[in-house]
């Protein structure tokens, strides 16, 4: 702890934001005091990119103060706000994959000898000695290419102290982390606060931030909702604030069906996958858990035809399939949502209709002309039965967020009369509320006879969602569980040892 | 921001873009038209339209490679290939619809062997049409001797030089494919699929997109339509050089981009190519009526291609 009378390391204080489309912050104010994390929490567009843009001096304020260390500062550039003592990390790291550590590290501001030749000796040894506190594994030398993305966060927060920064923005820095990853960033944190230096945590894992931070700021419409001493809350109440309703989970219902729909035997592909088999009903939704890396996304790449089993068999409706590419999956019923969805979900230049309607023009057409009228009243159906917003079938995909995105590609399924689908992470960067959403449909979806698998990283979906889950472990299939079987723990322990704890 | 860009399925109304390229068009008409008495007149601006149809012709196909993402630098040797093949026919005494017909047939396979490299063998587009560049135009020239094939039947040449209702033969050819490719582009999957190919290659093809498909028929449709444009050429010249088509490519791709094609693909239109030809010929005839130099007329193609370029940079800043 610093001295006595403990110093704000930020404060803000009123800061209100406006943009032709709408006012993003309203008088929003919090403190951060050294040492201290604080999470900001909120559903997408609540506001918080925006204040971490404020922050970081990529946009200015329209009204408010920010004072650092009781110090009122004007950040206009990200270059005062660097001065001022703040980093942000980003979420996608914005770094130079070719230049070694230390390069990047001091990317823009190299030490140099006579001002003239760049000093790699002296950049390394400061490099290294700042990075030995943090995660000694990390050398100066190696490529950032070459490095997981867990120790190129690292590298980044080094960088940060290198500034001399006093607080440390990170935005959703465990968006592509594994536990382990994970837990390794919360040693890194934890350092960060015996330093005293003050940490503002975006997230949308509430349980991360339960972990990490000690308070939060939530905002909602751009508003301040609530500072929460999160020791004394919990996980639903913070949630039922971000959303401003409270999320009650309906309890787990099956719709299982007896018929099989789809059946794997002993499918492979090279070492990403082997010997997989799996059974999926009618009505049933499978959970494909396991640690990313595990082969879950490369076993329904083979499902949807993206990619071509070098053995094994499969077997649609009792008949069995071989797809050379996704078109003839697609044609026999199976869709896939994937987890990458802006390279692999959304052609993004081009309408939710154009978007919803791609597997499906072929029936649409008259003389191989498109019926534009039946297309758009099709999809505009569709979009409103997975709640798409804005509802504007018209307007370009890229524009809409992450869980109308995911919406709109579930209305391309529907229109193609898929019967099988593959969600791959399902809510993957989509917020709180959406999320819940996504959920509804998919157990909707169930409900009317559509069979489902879903694979993902977050146990909860998985325990929320599945009628039986498959555990996946590298490349081979751990074990499967029945929902009476399902529990954190069962699954955890299948996905790391590969065996069901005694 | 202005996402009208061929964004409502199957619709057919114009974009920003595209009245910005009507503005310049029409700025520049009235710059000419002050300075010149002549190039207002209908002859005239018959003669722009005929003047510019060749261009116009080639560069519909490079539109819609374009916009799928690639890129066709063959067009000129593919155009010289079908030019001297079918001259030789048309001097063999072959009758005019079959010589057509064949002409036709070197361009779609000019461009099947380029969509084929492209599409399944996975090459890249640049390096592939820089390639048979090279090699349409040795096939032309070896196949001729290089030495141009002279005496057409007038017969053949009377096709192309007629007028219907007041409008040459080649403008009227030339304006169907265009209203043909809209059609094809804005209303059938086949130009869905070109849209969505150019945009991003992952996500069409997990829709169930044939990509490969999609991509040897933008560089067959490029293929042809050069071989058509060289039919239309050699019909005026009377005679077909293995050397025509010089920097066609260059020409078309300039027409596409001052259209409001995007080389990154996933953008464009005919219409806009279409009016990026006609800026290009007027400006060209405009200069030629005003006795200026042709290295100045360069200087003009040079420049009106970087302004465009830069007024769809800050209008889309604005957006």
């Amino acid at each position: 702890m610093p001295d006595g009378s403990p110093q704000p390391a930020i404060i803000l204080n009123g800061i209100s934001k406006g943009f032709p489309g709408g006012q993003a912050l309203e008088n929003v104010s919090f403190a951060v005091e050294p040492g201290q994390v604080r999470a900001l929490l909120g559903e997408n567009g609540a506001g918080k990119s925006t204040l971490l843009k404020i922050l970081s001096g990529i946009y200015r304020a329209d009204a408010g103060e920010i004072r650092i260390r009781g110090k009122a500062v004007d950040i206009r550039t990200p270059k005062s706000a660097r001065l001022a003592g703040i980093a942000l990390i980003h979420q996608e790291l914005r770094q130079v994959p070719e230049l070694d550590v230390a390069q990047n590290m001091f990317l823009g501001n190299p030490l140099t000898r006579f001002g003239l030749f760049t000093n790699r000796a002296a950049m390394q040894r400061k490099a290294r000695a700042l990075l030995s506190q943090l995660d000694p594994a990390i050398v100066v030398r190696a490529k950032i290419k070459d490095l997981r993305v867990a120790q190129r966060q690292i590298v980044e927060i080094a960088k940060a102290l290198l500034g001399e920064a006093r607080i440390i923005a990170m935005d959703e820095p465990t968006s592509s982390l594994t536990p382990v990853e994970f837990e390794k960033l919360v040693g890194v944190i934890e350092q960060l606060k015996n330093d005293g230096v003050a940490v503002i945590y975006v997230s949308h894992k509430l349980d991360e931030v339960f972990r990490v931070a000690s308070h939060a700021t939530i905002l909602r419409d751009g508003k301040l909702v609530a500072d929460v001493d999160l020791s004394a809350s919990s996980e639903d109440a913070v949630v039922s604030m971000m959303v401003g309703r409270s999320l009650d989970i309906p309890p787990h219902q099956s719709h299982v069906q007896n018929s099989v729909v789809l059946s794997v035997e002993g499918l492979c592909r090279d070492r990403q996958v082997r010997d997989v088999s799996l059974e999926l009903r009618k009505g049933e939704v499978l959970g494909i858990a396991g640690l990313v890396g595990s082969g879950r996304t490369e076993l329904v790449k083979l499902l949807a035809g993206v990619d071509r089993p070098t053995a094994g068999k499969i077997t649609l409706h009792g008949k069995t399939m071989v797809f050379a590419n996704p078109r003839e999956a697609i044609a026999a019923g199976i869709a896939l949502l994937p987890e990458d969805r802006k390279k692999e979900g959304i052609i993004p230049l081009r309408s939710v209709a154009v978007n919803a309607a791609m597997p499906s023009y072929r029936k649409l057409t008259h003389f191989d002309i498109i019926r534009t009228a039946q297309l758009s009243a099709q999809v505009n159906d569709l979009a409103r039965n997975v709640n798409l917003r804005p509802h504007d079938i018209e307007r370009a995909i890229r524009l809409f967020s992450g869980g109308n995105q995911q919406k709109a590609i579930l209305c391309r399924w529907l229109m193609a009369g898929s019967d099988i689908l593959v969600f791959d992470e399902p809510t993957r960067g989509i917020d709180v509320g959406a999320e819940g959403e996504i959920y509804r449909l998919i157990e909707s979806l169930a409900a009317a006879g559509r069979a489902i698998i879903v694979v993902s990283s977050e146990l909860p979906e998985i325990l929320r969602l599945s009628d039986n889950v498959i555990v996946m472990r590298s490349a081979t299939m751990a074990g499967r569980l029945s929902r009476s079987e399902l529990s954190e723990e069962a699954v955890m322990s299948l996905a790391i040892t590969g065996k069901l704890a005694a | 921001m202005s996402t009208s860009f061929a964004n409502r399925i199957g619709g057919w109304r114009i974009s920003w873009r595209e009245m910005g390229t009507v503005a310049g068009l029409v700025i520049m008409v009235v710059v000419f038209a002050g300075l010149s008495g002549v190039f207002l007149t209908q002859r005239n601006l018959v003669n722009i339209l005929q003047q510019s149809s060749i261009n116009a012709c080639i560069a519909i196909g490079t539109t819609l490679v374009i916009i799928s993402g690639g890129i066709d630098l063959s067009v000129g040797p593919a155009a010289a290939l079908a030019a001297v093949l079918s001259a030789s026919l048309l001097v063999a005494g072959f009758p005019v619809a079959v010589v057509i017909l064949a002409a036709l047939a070197v361009g779609l396979l000019c461009g099947l062997v380029n969509g084929s490299l492209i599409a399944y063998a996975g090459l890249q587009p640049f390096i592939v049409t820089l390639g048979t560049l090279s090699l349409f135009r040795a096939l032309a020239l070896i196949y001729t001797g290089g030495n141009p094939i002279l005496s057409l039947p007038n017969e053949f040449r009377r096709i192309f030089s007629s007028e219907v209702l007041g409008l040459p033969v080649p403008v009227i050819v030339v304006g169907v494919l265009a209203i043909a490719a809209t059609v094809l582009l804005k209303k059938t999957p086949l130009g869905e699929y070109i849209l969505a190919v150019g945009g991003n290659v992952e996500a069409p093809r997990v829709s169930g997109v044939p990509i490969e498909r999609t991509k040897v028929i933008t560089y067959m449709t490029s293929g042809g339509l050069a071989a058509l444009a060289a039919v239309i050429l050699i019909a005026r010249l009377g005679a077909a050089e293995p050397t025509l088509g010089n920097l066609w490519e260059l020409e078309a791709i300039a027409a596409a981009a001052i259209g409001g094609a995007s080389l990154m693909g996933g953008k464009g239109s005919i219409f806009g190519t279409i009016l990026g030809a006609i800026v290009l010929g007027a400006m060209r005839n405009g200069l030629t009526l005003l006795n200026v130099q042709a290295f100045y007329q360069l200087l003009a193609t040079g420049i009106i291609i970087i302004l465009a370029m830069l007024v769809d940079r800050l209008a889309r800043g604005k957006g």
